[in-house]
């Protein structure tokens, strides 16, 4: 049960995203963009790999929906540091809300907004790319919750762990890119030499555009993708111990506005 | 209200606090002054429960504040000194936040929302961004945000830094109200003059202890020095009871009305001394002084003074 602390700071954290929207419409724009310039070498690539019907969507809209919800993370840790750049974080901790309260309340918008980044660029990709999965759409979504909670507690990781956004900047986004591009997102883990293949496994893209490209290619329903599901929950799982063991709400961050 | 009990807190080697007594009743006003560095903010975070201390014990409204932070938080009104608001959100919409992170729901929120923003000058801004408003605007703002929960005990850590005179002026009868109604308030501030005006009690925090806790009137009684010099240029002319002091003349003794001492050295001056006279100082006892004096002094078992019971 949430608490009405966390759900008036999840609130706020909504108002304070639609205050600033650019960063969310960004990484709406720009895989859409990016998927447009894609397809054309995709199909091909695709079709070579034994997909003689492929449009090269079943590939590029997944990729690019994982590669920018990576990137997107890093609006989990602004909305963190943020709170120390403007002096409110002391404000909530001395406020009735206990820590936990302030993480809930700050990570639903998050998973929201991500979620719905999800939602559009499945459906924008549906729309535009001809991007139409041949298995469940409900083990799809399932997938993609999960991985998007995966994500966001990568971010809430990632806060955990270091003292300044910048730092966080640099290795989030780097490691997204990173644990991205071995999963798959840029191109079929399959196409990928042997070591990166291998090392994918380590990542929980790979696991999240597995289970995707089962449902997209191969019919896959929720059964199918359920060891793909664990991974991404012992993922979310490994990440939120890294932030119980590293989270102190009175560590000092250095934030940016 | 508030009852803190030798309270120690160590950073690294150095004692911040070592062993600080403090007893703040219901609707006092407690004037807590210190040098940079001295330790209050760090007092005020510990009693806030925003940092552990190494031991010593608080008590806020009777509850333990070192072991059940949370519910004595419920009684704790925070205005830290670093500015805390959301600049993006709207005046209305800062405060609606933490009166329902207080507890408020519905009208009532609404109601001490109108309240408080009118209190602190702050109706007219209530649709406007936080980003957007002065320096002593966002104060108040501030200020109301700690505020906004009818709190047992409150802190406002230097509540008029950047404040202009009507901000100050707000702030004050805020604080003068709260504690008509019963709010026991812990107040910092490095303008001596603000406690003056409020009629506060004092408590000097110095070397890690409340060297010096009263009334304001007796600790200006008890510490405050009054002084009083007389400038030359040229030779210092030499008279009963006074002696040189570089190019002052300065009274051997302690004077208690350093302007009748000082009228009485210029008449005994003869003309073509006067004429070398090119200033006169005067300080009058004040809790600057007493401050001063206070703080001056190294910390013994000694100097420490409960003058009010």
């Amino acid at each position: 049960m949430l608490s009405s602390r966390s759900l008036a700071i999840s609130g706020t954290g909504i108002r304070l995203l639609l205050a600033d929207p650019a960063p969310v419409l960004v990484n709406l724009v720009m895989p859409l963009l990016l998927a447009g310039f894609l397809m054309p070498a995709t199909k091909a690539q695709l079709r070579l790999a034994g997909l003689p019907e492929a449009t090269g969507a079943e590939q590029v809209v997944p990729g690019m929906a994982v590669l920018f919800a990576f990137l997107s993370t890093m609006l989990v840790c602004t909305l963190f540091f943020r709170e120390h750049a403007w002096g409110t974080w002391q404000r909530l901790r001395a406020s009735q809300a206990s820590s936990l309260d302030i993480v809930i309340g700050k990570v639903i918008p998050l998973y929201l907004v991500q979620l719905l980044q999800m939602a559009v660029l499945f459906g924008a990709g549906s729309l535009l790319f001809g991007y139409h999965p041949t298995g469940s759409l409900v083990a799809l979504a399932v997938v993609v919750a999960t991985f998007v909670a995966t994500l966001v507690a990568f971010g809430v990781a990632l806060v955990a762990s270091f003292s300044t956004m910048d730092q966080v900047l640099v290795v989030g986004n780097l490691g997204g890119m990173v644990m991205a591009g071995l999963g798959g997102a840029l191109a079929p883990a399959a196409t990928l030499p042997g070591w990166a293949q291998a090392a994918a496994h380590a990542t929980p893209a790979y696991w999240g555009l597995e289970a995707i490209r089962d449902i997209t290619v191969d019919g896959a329903g929720l059964a199918d993708v359920a060891p793909a599901l664990l991974a991404l929950v012992g993922f979310t799982l490994a990440f939120a111990a890294v932030v119980a063991w590293r989270f102190r709400p009175a560590d000092a961050k250095v934030g940016t506005t | 209200m508030l009852e803190v009990t030798d309270l120690r807190k160590t950073y690294g080697e150095r004692p911040v606090l070592d062993g600080v007594q403090l007893t703040v009743g219901a609707g006092q006003i407690m004037g807590l002054l210190g040098a940079n560095g001295a330790g209050k903010t760090t007092l005020i975070s510990i009693i806030a429960g925003l940092r552990g201390a190494d031991s010593g014990s608080v008590r806020v409204a009777g509850l333990d504040a070192l072991r059940q932070p949370r519910r004595a938080a419920r009684h704790i009104g925070l205005a830290p000194q670093e500015l805390g608001l959301y600049p993006m959100l709207t005046v209305a919409q800062n405060l609606a936040f933490f009166a329902r992170l207080a507890g408020l729901r519905g009208g009532g929120r609404r109601r001490r929302v109108a309240e408080i923003a009118a209190a602190l000058d702050l109706a007219d801004q209530l649709g406007r961004c936080a980003g957007e408003l002065s320096g002593g605007q966002q104060r108040r703002l501030h200020t109301a945000m700690a505020v906004l929960h009818r709190t047992d005990v409150l802190f406002l850590d230097e509540p008029t830094v950047g404040a202009d005179v009507r901000s100050r002026a707000g702030i004050l009868d805020v604080v003068r109200a709260m504690a008509a109604e019963g709010t026991a308030i812990v107040y910092t501030t490095h303008n001596l003059m603000e406690l003056e005006q409020l009629g506060a009690d004092i408590a000097v925090l110095h070397a890690g202890r409340i060297a010096v806790e009263g009334h304001l009137d007796d600790v200006v009684n008890r510490y405050a020095t009054a002084s009083v010099g007389l400038r030359f240029d040229g030779a210092v002319p030499a008279l009963p009871g006074w002696h040189a002091d570089g190019s002052r003349l300065t009274p051997d003794l302690p004077v208690t009305d350093p302007a009748a001492a000082a009228a009485r050295a210029l008449a005994a001056l003869d003309p073509n001394q006067a004429a070398c006279l090119t200033g006169v100082d005067v300080t009058h006892p004040s809790l600057e002084t007493a401050y001063l004096a206070i703080t001056g002094q190294p910390r013994t078992s000694e100097n420490h003074h409960a003058l009010v019971a």
